[in-house]
């Protein structure tokens, strides 16, 4: 999820997607979970098969994926690898409070109340085994490639982009600042135009180095750990400045964070991997891709057609700069 | 500076061609030649025009670009009857052109050439087949596509010595075919492209259909297609580029 207060820190420009164009590494989890909860979870009974297992997941790619590939952006969906053991414990606050929203939910349904049955059921979203491998089947027909990263999709995404084959990250999450992503595409499932969030003007704004902000992001709380209590992002920022980096200021404050070394390196030198191989030339069989999402998930033609039709307009009309 | 005096049908055939494609345009006004060149928003279909200041009553210029909104200018040229002159002069104080047409007087603010998309490249093709046929035989072959289509194939069967244009509908398709002797000219190479109607169809109204037009053709590439206007005193080309589908 990342610390959303990294925002008032990170030099982030409104763009329109007529300016953007290129590779797109996007952190599929964090896309796939956007889109769950935000788009298609409201508006949908059509999302579940006849023995109750979800497959909305099925629409929000078809929904979504028009958005890039009709503005020349060729996206690369990164899904996460294992979870970082550090992680552990986010994800186990996370597990607790949906079973809470979980047995609200069962309540509300017996009240037939709708409004907050909508809340809730989007709040105990969840990305099932089922709705990543329909997904990856779904994209490997509609051609779009996909990274396995060895742990976390967006780390795997950032170094993507660091090493010059992807131009941009997708991801909602601000620590694609501190995994060092050079540029973020943010906002690609709202309606409207994307948010440029970008790395070395973010460093040039407050003077930092790379290992520096990663240090203040420390200070602010990540995933992995909390923050020194009552430092926020300007504080963070100052405290590094006056001490150096994250010893320092731990130092002087006399207090100590949990694997704060480990943590570091979580985001300069995390798990990723070389051995991934990316065909950006899009040729998608969008039939076939129609006939696994309505004949055999079942899906009704109503809800992905307009998506259909779209992905291939823009994927099979070629444009005259093909040519040059 | 510029100053010219121009017949409305050869202004209107000229702007036409262009408007189909795009509403706003860079006109280049050379000594030698008027020239426009534009591609569409989305870069699929392309308009080069040339017309040489024979096709013009008088053409005076030094040299330079200006911007036009092309729907309004061609509503202007419209309010005259095809055989009356119109006269153009561009004011560069006011970056104004004034238009006049016996009493009436335009005057058409320009627009900044550089709020224009700027004029695409155009891309060096090498295509194999090509086909002089009479702008009516496009006007047919368009319409009875666009009844079951919104695709349309046009392509040269080498071994038949044949071109064809093939529309497959949901549930209808439509065949036409052209042998030499129904063509003006045939190079024959194989060449199969698949084509948007919507825009074939904007290009189509702007061929006249009397006109001898050239298509050159390729297997998946771009199609070209030029013609000339103004009694030969002018010429343009149309590039439109394919649809590629995948197996």
């Amino acid at each position: 999820m990342g610390n959303a207060d990294l925002r008032q820190l990170a030099v982030i420009e409104d763009v329109s997607f007529e300016d953007c164009s290129g590779v797109v590494a996007v952190d599929a989890h964090n896309w796939l979970y956007r889109y769950l909860t935000t788009t298609v979870r409201f508006t949908n009974s059509a999302a579940y098969t006849k023995d109750g297992q979800e497959v909305a997941n099925l629409i929000g790619v078809v929904q979504g994926l028009p958005k890039f590939v009709e503005n020349d952006l060729t996206p690369v969906f990164v899904f996460d690898g294992g979870v970082t053991e550090l992680k552990s414990e986010e994800v186990d606050e996370r597990r607790e409070q949906r079973e809470r929203y979980e047995e609200q939910l069962d309540e509300a349904r017996q009240r037939g109340d709708a409004a907050e049955i909508a809340t809730l059921e989007s709040r105990t979203q969840r990305l099932t085994p089922l709705i990543v491998e329909t997904t990856k089947e779904l994209l490997d027909l509609l051609d779009v490639p996909v990274v396995e990263a060895p742990a976390e999709g967006e780390a795997q995404a950032s170094y993507m982009a660091r090493r010059g084959d992807a131009d941009y990250v997708g991801s909602e999450d601000y620590d694609a600042l501190l995994l060092g992503a050079p540029r973020t595409l943010r906002q690609l499932t709202s309606k409207g135009n994307p948010e440029l969030m970008e790395f070395q003007a973010t460093l040039d704004r407050h003077d930092l180095t790379w290992e520096q902000l990663v240090d203040v992001g420390i200070l602010m709380g990540t995933d992995f750990n909390d923050g020194l209590s009552g430092v926020g992002p300007k504080t963070a920022v100052k405290l590094v400045h006056e001490h150096g980096d994250l010893w320092g200021v731990l130092d002087a404050r006399e207090e100590y964070i949990d694997n704060a070394d480990r943590i570091r390196s979580l985001f300069l030198n995390p798990a990723t991997t070389d051995d991934y191989d990316v065909d950006t030339d899009l040729s998608p069989d969008v039939d076939a891709a129609r006939a696994f999402v309505c004949d055999e998930w079942a899906i009704p033609a109503s809800e992905v057609d307009r998506g259909f039709d779209r992905i291939e307009e823009a994927l099979t009309q070629t444009g005259l700069d093909d040519w040059l | 500076m510029f100053k010219a005096i121009v017949s409305s049908g050869t202004l209107r055939a000229a702007l036409d061609s262009v408007g189909v494609l795009v509403d706003e345009c860079k006109i280049r006004l050379d000594e030698d030649e008027l020239t426009i060149r534009a591609v569409d928003p989305a870069n699929v279909g392309m308009v080069d025009l040339s017309l040489s200041p024979a096709a013009f009553e008088s053409y005076e210029t030094d040299g330079g670009v200006i911007g036009v909104d092309l729907s309004r200018l061609e509503e202007m040229v419209k309010m005259a009857s095809a055989d009356q002159l119109v006269h153009l002069e561009l004011d560069e104080e006011t970056r104004k052109l004034h238009i006049q047409i016996d009493g009436l007087e335009y005057t058409l603010a320009l627009i900044d050439p550089d709020s224009i998309r700027q004029e695409p490249d155009l891309p060096d093709l090498d295509l194999a087949a090509n086909i002089v046929l009479e702008g009516s035989h496009i006007d047919r072959a368009v319409k009875a596509a666009d009844m079951v289509s919104e695709h349309i194939v046009l392509g040269v069967n080498e071994d038949e010595d044949h071109f064809y244009v093939d529309a497959q509908g949901d549930t209808d398709d439509v065949h036409f075919e052209l042998d030499r002797e129904d063509l003006i000219d045939l190079t024959a190479g194989d060449a199969h492209s698949l084509f948007s109607l919507d825009y074939l169809k904007e290009m189509n109204k702007a061929i006249p259909k009397d006109a001898e037009v050239t298509v050159e053709l390729g297997e998946d590439f771009p199609v070209k297609m030029h013609f000339d206007i103004a009694e030969g005193q002018g010429n343009v080309t149309y590039m439109l580029a394919p649809r590629i589908q995948s197996d």
